[in-house]
C-alpha cells in the first residue's frame, strides 16, 4: 500500500494511505486529547477535542476523522487550537453539574482531566446547567444525564459493537440526549445491561450501580472473566482488597474487545457475599453433642480428610470414592483433581456437572470431525460468508458471541436461524427456519437442516470437490434425506423459508454457531448430525472464516473436559478405552489406570443411593442446586459416610458435608480457562481471597501430599509443566497470557491422518415421540442472559438479585387465554419429578404448548422437573420435559 | 373523533411499500405525517422493524426534524416567522396578537385540534414581512386587523365541518 510522508510538529512520518491524523499521531506518540474517540469505535468527530491545523492552509481539522494527505505540515499544540480547546471545555462545563466531589467517575473522568491539562478552571460563562432525570431505579446503570456531553460513544457502542439499539440521540439542539425509545427508563428499553456504555462514558453521565457512593478504584487489574464460555478479558478495579468494578480490559485481540454482558459487568458483586466461606470446616461434636460444621486449622481438616478417605479407600476400595470436579474451575485445578482420582485413588469415578452442560456435543463434534473443530475464533464470524445459527439463543447463553453475529449480520453476512423458539438473534435474520407447531417441534429440526442441504445441493450450492476429497457417505445422505421427506413431508411455509435460506447459503461456505444444550434436548443427537452433514455439504469445515462454532455455557466446559474430568476420558481428549493413550500415562503417572470407566454422575447418585458409594469429594459445584431433582440427590448425599466439599459458597451441598475446605474464585487465584474458542487463557489474582480462604489448585495440592503423594504441588507453575508434559494439546500452557489449544498434525483441519474422510452422519431420527409424558405442555429449561448454569454465583450477586425479571417463565399468548390467566398471579408447573411456582410473561416467540422455564433463578428450582433418569444416556436429555401448568 | 386515533391498515400499507430500503426512512415518515397529521408513536416500532432499523433510530430522526410530530397537530397549523427581517417589521407583535388571539403558546394544540402555533426562524418570503403560513398559504404584510381576518377564516373552516 502507498506510503504517505507528512510532518507532525515538524517531525518527519510516514503512514499508510486512508490513516487519521490522530491515528499517525498516536503511532508517534504524539498526544493529541479526545473524548469521542475509542478505538473499538468508528471515528465520529462529536467533540471537536482533536482539532489539528495544518500550517499550509491553515485550516483547522478535527484529526479523528481527516485521512492523512501528503505533505500536510501539521501542528497540534498552536495557540489558536489550544485557544479552540479551551472554548469547547469551557462550553462543556458551562452545562455541566457542579457535582466532581460526589461523582464516582472522580479521577477517571475525562472531561475532568482534559480540563486540568488546559488549564480550565473558573471558565467566567453563564452556567446553564441542563439538569434531566437522575435514573437508578434498575440495580445496573445509573444515569444522570446532566453530566452527559454528548460524545455519543455509548450510543456508538450499542450501535456499533453490541447491536442492541437501546438508545439513539433524541430531539435536537440543546435538548438533544441519549434516549431510549419513548425516553422510558432502561428497564422498560431493549436494553440487555450489558455496561459497554458505562465502561465507554468519559463523564459521570453513565455509571455502575452500587449501594453507596463508592469512590473510585485505587488500581486496576487484567483478568479473566469466569461465567461462560467466551472467556472476557477483564479490567477489575479494586479498592483495597475488594472487587469494586469490572470493565472490559483494553489487551489487543481479546475475544471481547471493549464489551461485556451483565453477568461480566455487574454480577461480580457476589465475591463480597457475606455467605462467603472463609474458614476450613469439619463435622465435629459440638457442647450438646450434636455434629456441627465447627472452624478448624488448615492442617487438622487437611490430616483429618486424608485419614478418612485413605480409610474408606483402604476398607471399601477405591470404587467406594467418587469426584465431582467443576467447568467453573482452572485447568490446572481440574487436571489436579483428576489426577488425585485417578493416581491417589485409583479411581476412573470422577465427573463434573459439564457432562450434562456442554461437554456432549463438544464431545459429539471431537469424534465426527476427529479434532479438527477444537479452534474455532470467533471474530472470524465477522468474516464469515454466511452464518447458519442452530438451536442456539447466544443473545443469552453467551453475550459475547451473539455480538460477533450481530454485528456480521450488520455488514451484510446472511444470517440463517433454525429454532423452535424465537431468539434474539431473530430481528437479524435473513432467513428464519421455523418448524410447524407440531407437538414436538424439535422433532422436525434435523429434518429441516438436512433439507437445508439437499435444497442447497439442488442449487449446486455445495461443494463437490470437498466432498469428493475429504467425506465419504455423501450419495447415502441424500437418499436417506430424501426418504426422510417423504415420511414427513415439509409444509409449504417451512419448504418456502428453507428456499430461500439455500438461496443464500448456496456456493457460500457457512459458519454455524450450534447451541451447547443441542444435545441434551429431545432429539440433540439427529439434530447435532444433520448439522454437521450441513457444514461437510458446504466444504466449510476446516475453511477459514467457517466451520462449527459452539458457545459453551461455563468458562472452564472445555478445559475441564480437556483434563479428563469424565468418568469414560483422559487428559488430551484420549478415550479410556484407548490403551496406547492409557499406557502413556501410566508411564508418565508411575501408576496403573482402570480401563473401565467410573460412574457418571447419574451412576453417583444411584450407587450413592444403594450404598456401595462411600465417600464424595466435591469440587466448586453445588450439587444439589446444579443437579436434577435436588430432593433425590440430598437424600442420596445423607446416606454418604463422608462428603468433602470445596467451595466459595456456603450452600445447601456444603451443609451435608464432613468437611468443608474454602476455595477462591476466578478473580482470586491463578490459573487458566479454556474458552469456547480453544482459546487458553491465564490469568492471576486481582483480589485475595476472603479469610483463611485458599486457591483450589493450592488445596489440592495440601491434600495430595497429606495423602502421601510424593509429588509436591505448592506452585501452579508446577502444575502447569506436567500439564504441559502430560496433554500435548497444552504444549505451551501458561507460556504467554493468551495461547490456543496445540493440534496435533493428525488433526489439523484437510489433512485427516492417514487421509481419513469425514463421514457424513446418518441421522438417526426418533420418533416425534410421546413428548408430554401424558401432560399438556412441554417445558424448555434454559438459561437467560442473568445466570448461566445453574446460577450459583450470580444468584448471590445483590444487583442480579435485585433484578426480578430473571425469574418468569415464557408462555404463548394463547396458551395464556386458554389457561385464563389474567397477568400478574403465579403459576404452578409440574412434572413427574417436581413442580415449581414461577411468575410469567406473554412471549410470541414460543409456540403453543411449549414453556421456556428459565434456569438458574430461585434455587435453581427448574432443573428439579427433569429427572435424574433421563441423564443415563450419551445425550442427556434432561432440558425437556412433559409439564402441566395451573394457575394458583 | 380521538385525534391520536389512526387507521393501522393504512400504516401498514404505507409501511409495506418501502419495506427494507432504508434509504427510504424520510419519505415513508414525510407520507405517515401526511396521511395522519402525525407520526404516531405506535408506528416507530413497525416502521424500525420493515426497515431493519433500531426503534431508537427511528425516534431520533422524528424528534429531530421539526417536519415531523409524535403528537397530533391541529387542523390548521400556524407558522409565525421570527427571523431578522419580519423581527424588524414588528413580528414579535404579530406573534402576541396571535397567541392572545388562539389562547395558545408556542408548539401548542388547541383543545379542539382546530389550531396549532409554532414559529419558524424564516419562511423564506422576507419580501413579504411580517409573514406567516398557515398549513401551505403564505400570509405576507400582516397587521393586526389582516391577522384577524385570516384567522376567522380558518376559525370558518371549522363551522364548514
Amino acid at each position: 500500500m502507498e506510503s504517505i510522508a507528512l510532518t507532525i510538529n515538524g517531525k518527519k512520518v510516514s503512514c499508510r494511505m486512508g490513516d487519521t491524523l490522530l491515528s499517525v499521531a498516536e503511532k508517534n506518540s504524539i498526544f493529541i486529547p479526545t473524548l469521542c474517540h475509542h478505538p473499538a469505535l468508528k471515528a465520529y468527530g462529536a467533540c471537536r477535542m482533536c482539532l489539528v491545523e495544518d500550517e499550509n492552509t491553515g485550516r483547522l481539522m478535527a484529526s479523528c476523522v481527516t485521512p492523512a494527505a501528503k505533505d500536510m505540515a501539521i501542528l497540534t499544540e498552536t495557540e489558536r487550537i489550544i485557544t479552540h480547546r479551551k472554548n469547547i471545555v469551557r462550553l462543556m462545563l458551562a452545562e455541566h453539574p457542579e457535582s466532581c466531589i460526589v461523582c464516582s467517575k472522580g479521577n477517571r473522568c475525562e472531561l475532568r482531566g482534559i480540563a486540568a491539562r488546559l488549564g480550565v478552571a473558573e471558565n467566567r460563562l453563564y452556567p446553564m446547567p441542563n439538569y434531566k432525570p437522575y435514573e437508578e431505579l434498575n440495580p445496573f446503570i445509573v444515569r444522570d444525564l446532566s453530566k452527559c456531553i454528548l460524545c455519543g460513544k455509548c450510543i456508538r457502542a450499542d450501535h456499533e459493537l453490541v447491536a442492541t439499539g437501546a438508545i439513539d440521540y433524541n430531539e435536537r439542539g440543546f435538548a438533544s440526549r441519549p434516549a431510549t425509545l419513548m425516553e422510558n427508563p432502561l428497564e422498560e428499553s431493549t436494553c440487555t445491561f450489558c455496561g459497554t456504555c458505562v465502561s465507554m462514558c468519559p463523564t459521570g453521565a453513565l455509571s455502575s450501580k452500587h449501594a453507596g457512593f463508592v469512590g473510585t478504584p485505587e488500581m486496576q487489574k487484567d483478568s479473566i472473566c469466569g461465567f461462560c464460555g467466551a472467556g472476557c478479558s477483564l479490567a477489575i478495579g479494586i479498592a483495597g482488597s475488594r472487587v469494586m468494578e469490572v470493565n472490559p480490559s483494553r489487551v489487543k485481540g481479546s475475544v471481547n474487545s471493549a464489551t461485556l454482558c451483565v453477568r461480566g459487568h455487574f454480577a461480580h458483586d457476589f465475591l463480597n457475599s457475606p455467605n462467603r466461606l472463609k474458614q476450613p470446616l469439619i463435622r465435629m461434636p459440638d457442647e450438646d453433642s450434636r455434629l456441627v460444621l465447627q472452624p478448624v486449622p488448615w492442617d487438622q481438616a487437611l490430616s483429618k480428610t486424608a485419614e478418612i478417605l485413605a480409610d474408606i479407600k483402604r476398607s471399601h476400595g477405591p470404587g467406594s470414592i467418587a469426584f465431582v470436579g467443576s467447568p467453573k474451575c482452572s485447568i490446572e485445578e481440574n487436571y489436579l483433581f483428576q489426577k488425585i482420582a485417578r493416581v491417589v485413588f485409583e479411581t476412573n469415578n470422577i465427573t463434573s456437572t459439564g457432562s450434562i452442560n456442554g461437554q456432549p456435543i463438544l464431545r459429539f463434534m471431537e469424534n465426527k470431525t476427529m479434532g479438527a473443530a477444537r479452534i474455532s475464533p470467533f471474530f472470524e464470524l465477522e468474516k464469515a460468508e454466511a452464518i447458519v445459527v442452530i438451536n442456539a439463543d447466544p443473545d443469552h447463553s453467551v453475550p459475547v458471541a451473539a455480538y460477533h453475529v450481530k454485528r456480521a449480520t450488520r455488514t451484510g453476512t446472511p444470517l440463517v436461524t433454525i429454532d423452535s423458539r424465537k431468539t434474539g438473534l431473530a430481528p437479524f435474520a435473513a432467513a428464519r427456519i421455523r418448524p410447524e407447531p407440531e407437538s414436538d417441534p424439535d422433532f422436525r429440526i434435523p429434518l429441516l437442516i438436512a433439507s437445508l442441504a439437499a435444497k442447497i445441493a439442488d442449487l449446486n450450492g455445495h461443494d463437490s470437490g470437498y466432498i469428493s476429497q475429504f467425506t465419504t457417505g455423501w450419495d447415502l445422505i441424500k437418499t436417506e434425506t430424501s426418504s426422510m421427506l417423504e415420511a414427513n413431508p415439509l409444509s409449504s411455509g417451512e419448504e418456502k423459508e428453507i428456499s430461500r435460506a439455500a438461496e443464500m447459503l448456496s456456493g457460500r461456505k457457512i459458519a454455524l454457531v450450534l447451541g451447547s444444550d443441542v444435545m441434551e434436548s429431545r432429539h440433540g443427537t439427529a439434530i447435532a448430525d444433520a448439522s454437521f452433514n450441513l457444514v461437510l455439504a458446504t466444504g466449510s469445515l476446516g475453511a477459514p472464516n467457517a466451520g462449527i462454532f459452539i458457545p459453551t455455557p461455563e468458562s472452564n466446559t472445555a478445559g475441564a473436559m480437556d483434563m479428563g474430568v469424565l468418568p469414560d476420558m483422559l487428559p488430551g481428549r484420549k478415550q479410556l478405552s484407548d490403551s496406547a493413550a492409557r499406557n502413556k500415562l501410566e508411564s508418565l503417572w508411575k501408576t496403573k489406570l482402570s480401563p473401565d470407566s467410573g460412574l457418571d454422575l447419574p451412576g453417583i447418585i444411584e450407587a450413592a443411593e444403594s450404598g456401595h458409594l462411600k465417600a464424595l469429594y466435591i469440587m466448586g459445584e453445588n450439587l444439589i442446586r446444579a443437579l436434577p431433582e435436588s430432593s433425590r440427590v440430598e437424600e442420596a448425599l445423607k446416606k454418604l459416610d463422608f462428603i468433602v466439599v470445596q467451595d466459595i459458597f456456603d450452600n445447601r451441598t456444603t451443609r451435608l458435608a464432613h468437611v468443608v475446605f474454602p476455595g477462591s474464585a476466578f478473580a482470586e487465584k491463578n490459573g487458566s480457562f479454556t474458552n469456547m474458542e480453544g482459546r487458553i487463557q491465564s490469568f492471576i489474582p486481582a483480589a485475595d481471597p476472603p479469610g483463611q480462604a485458599r486457591a483450589d489448585w493450592h488445596i489440592l495440592g495440601m491434600l495430595a501430599q497429606k495423602m502421601g503423594y510424593p509429588e509436591q504441588y505448592a506452585t501452579i507453575e508446577k502444575i502447569r509443566q506436567e500439564i504441559r508434559r502430560t496433554v500435548p494439546m497444552y504444549a505451551t500452557l501458561g507460556s504467554q497470557r493468551q495461547e490456543w489449544i496445540k493440534n496435533s498434525e493428525d488433526t489439523t483441519p484437510l489433512s485427516v491422518k492417514n487421509g481419513d474422510k469425514f463421514e457424513f452422519a446418518s441421522i438417526k431420527q426418533g420418533q416425534p415421540a410421546e413428548i408430554s409424558q401424558g401432560k399438556s405442555f412441554t417445558a424448555m429449561l434454559g438459561s437467560l442472559r442473568w445466570h448461566p448454569a445453574g446460577g450459583t454465583r450470580t444468584s448471590r450477586s445483590p444487583r442480579m438479585a435485585a433484578w426480578d425479571r430473571d425469574s418468569q417463565v415464557r408462555l404463548c399468548p394463547a396458551d395464556i387465554n386458554a389457561l385464563d390467566l389474567t397477568g400478574k398471579e403465579a403459576i404452578r408447573i409440574s412434572s413427574n419429578h417436581g413442580s415449581i411456582e414461577r411468575s410469567f410473561v406473554a412471549d410470541p416467540g414460543i409456540f403453543p404448548g411449549r414453556v421456556f422455564v428459565p434456569l438458574g433463578v430461585c434455587g435453581n428450582d427448574a432443573a428439579c422437573l427433569a429427572g435424574i433418569d433421563s441423564l443415563k444416556q450419551t445425550a442427556p436429555a434432561w432440558r425437556t420435559c412433559g409439564v402441566d401448568i395451573e394457575k394458583i | 373523533m380521538d385525534p391520536t386515533q389512526f387507521d393501522r391498515h393504512k400504516l401498514d400499507e404505507i409501511i409495506e411499500d418501502y419495506r427494507d430500503r432504508k434509504w427510504a426512512l424520510i419519505p415513508l415518515l414525510q407520507e405517515v405525517q401526511e396521511e395522519f397529521g402525525f407520526v404516531p408513536p405506535e408506528a416507530i416500532v413497525p416502521i424500525a422493524e420493515a426497515l431493519n432499523m433500531f426503534a431508537s433510530q427511528v425516534q431520533g430522526v422524528i424528534t429531530f426534524y421539526s417536519g415531523f410530530s409524535l403528537k397530533p397537530k391541529g387542523r390548521c397549523v400556524l407558522r409565525v416567522c421570527r427571523g431578522t427581517a419580519c423581527h424588524v417589521k414588528g413580528s414579535r407583535s404579530i406573534l402576541r396578537l396571535v397567541k392572545k388571539e388562539l389562547d395558545l403558546e408556542e408548539g401548542q394544540t388547541s383543545n379542539d385540534y382546530q389550531f396549532t402555533l409554532e414559529t419558524v426562524a424564516c419562511l423564506g418570503a422576507c419580501f413579504l414581512a411580517p409573514t406567516m403560513m398557515v398549513n401551505k398559504d403564505y400570509y405576507g404584510r400582516l397587521n393586526p386587523t389582516k391577522v384577524v381576518s385570516v384567522l376567522g377564516e380558518h376559525r370558518k373552516d371549522k363551522e364548514d365541518d
